[in-house]
């Protein structure tokens, strides 16, 4: 049974389509058979992401309009075979898709794929009602910050308004030595405000950085982020993970340093 | 020609009832008695104020006048007008009171988070069990009571009540509103872990200004509904 999740924040710059790509990638690594649509028409990045940018032919729209078949559009990742990218148009808007549209393209791609990412564009306009149409289910990305926050408690608001109640909670961009000191909110205090299940936390990582410019998501690898990431997807597949420790390891400088604070 | 023994007005609100002067007690009573019988379905159930006219009567005769209306119809009457207050608008004015009076002792439940966004309104007075997170908005023309953190914008006693009261296990409101006053919150930082917890308090409005007091006897005694 193929499973419909869209990756949404309500905020821009969260890290949406970061996750959507590392998370993509990491079901796919558990040999998922798995399709990444972009739904931000006219501000596409998740082809950029993922590095498949310069392999994109036809896009969502052509789809939507009839110019091409689903198959053509969709392109296979160069590392994993059952990895797949729709990549959204750069030259529309939000208006050149429906709702209505969404959902039989999303149905013809249920047959085929187990998991089925979309990763929605910033706002609660044409373009995220497009995303949500098709969703089972929602991963709501924010990072410990008020205003992301907020409208994260939005985004939740309008997705119970649509029937979607299947939404999980990942806190993205935090730092444990901010939350420590008290600057920052930590992971329990978000889920507090927004009152829904987390799904994992990911750490202010600059591996993170790294990868998305070398259009290889980093899940997976040995860093604090790419194991997130990898326990995020499990948990997506309904396994029990314990969370990680997110604190970066002092080293004997650091050690030092606090000792003398 | 032979003056009619009870002529009845009515508006919206209330009945102005205008009494032969010359007429026995006994039989003007009768008379009031038949004008209203006949025409019961036309009242249904209605509460209203009454107003007389035409005669002066003692209060026993006003409370008699009352009986024989309410025990030959389904109408209520509120209230006797002052034959110089006889004015719609005041009639309205009291039985629109009386309304929200009973509005604001009915309340309702509502299990779950209010998110930024929403609004809910309600006639009566309102139980939250749950959350009511930032930019939610909460408008009763009662109370309120949140079983939870209240941290978003509540309206009470929406119709004009100053009697309302709002109460919350964890007072953190962005604003808050009974009748006419307003109450903003203190300029905080407002995600802070040191003020996220206020513990249980309750506000309520006295001469134009809204006071937040911890939930203690002394404060509910002294609250209202």
């Amino acid at each position: 049974m193929s499973e419909v999740i869209v990756i949404t924040s309500g905020k821009g710059g969260v890290g949406k389509t970061t996750t959507t790509a590392n998370v993509g990638t990491g079901l796919a690594k558990m040999d998922q058979k798995v399709v990444l649509i972009d739904t931000d028409i006219g501000l596409r990045n998740l082809d950029v992401v993922m590095g498949l940018e310069n392999r994109i032919v036809y896009n969502l729209v052509d789809v939507v309009e009839g110019n091409c078949r689903i198959k053509q559009a969709l392109i296979k990742d160069k590392r994993y075979p059952n990895l797949y990218l729709l990549p959204s148009a750069q030259t529309r808007d939000k208006t050149a898709v429906n709702p209505e549209q969404m959902i039989k393209l999303i149905d013809e791609l249920r047959e085929e794929f187990d998991y089925i990412l979309l990763d929605c564009p910033a706002g609660i306009e044409q373009g995220f009602k497009n995303a949500i149409a098709a969703a089972d289910r929602a991963l709501i990305v924010t990072t410990p910050e008020v205003s992301a926050i907020r409208d994260a408690d939005r985004i939740i608001g309008l997705l119970e308004a649509n029937d979607i109640r299947n939404a999980d909670l990942i806190v993205n961009r935090i730092r444990m030595d901010m939350v420590e000191s008290g600057n920052m909110m930590s992971m329990d205090d978000v889920v507090e405000i927004l009152a829904i299940d987390l799904l994992g936390a990911v750490p202010d990582d600059e591996s993170v950085v790294i990868a998305t410019n070398q259009g290889e998501p980093c899940v997976g690898d040995s860093s604090l982020a790419g194991q997130a990431y990898m326990n995020i997807c499990r948990r997506v597949m309904g396994e029990e993970v314990p969370f990680l420790d997110l604190k970066i390891k002092d080293g004997f400088f650091g050690k030092l340093k606090k000792l003398f604070k | 020609m032979k003056q009619q023994a009870v002529v009845i007005k009515s508006n919206r609100y209330g009945i102005t009832l205008f009494l032969n002067r010359d007429l026995p007690f006994q039989e003007l009573l009768e008379a009031i008695g038949e004008k209203f019988r006949t025409p019961s379905d036309f009242f249904q159930n209605a509460r209203m104020a009454l107003a007389l006219e035409g005669r002066k009567l003692s209060q026993e005769e006003q409370m008699e006048i009352i009986r024989v209306i309410e025990e030959n119809s389904t109408l209520e009457i509120l209230c006797i007008l002052e034959q110089d207050a006889l004015k719609e608008s005041f009639m309205k004015r009291i039985v629109e009171d009386r309304q929200s009076e009973r509005d604001s002792s009915n309340g309702r439940f509502y299990k779950g988070t209010l998110r930024s966004g929403q609004v809910l309104e309600s006639e009566t007075s309102i139980i939250i069990l749950g959350d009511v997170n930032p930019g939610a908005t909460i408008v009763s023309k009662g109370n309120v009571v949140v079983l939870g953190n209240l941290k978003g914008i509540v309206h009470a006693g929406a119709a004009g009540n100053e009697n309302s009261f709002v109460a919350a296990l964890n007072m953190a409101p962005m604003q808050i509103r009974i009748a006419d006053a307003i109450g903003c919150s203190p300029e905080e930082a407002p995600y802070t872990r040191k003020n996220s917890r206020k513990g249980p308090m309750i506000a309520y409005s006295e001469g134009g200004s809204i006071y937040l007091e911890p939930i203690t006897k002394k404060v509910i005694n002294d609250i209202r509904i």
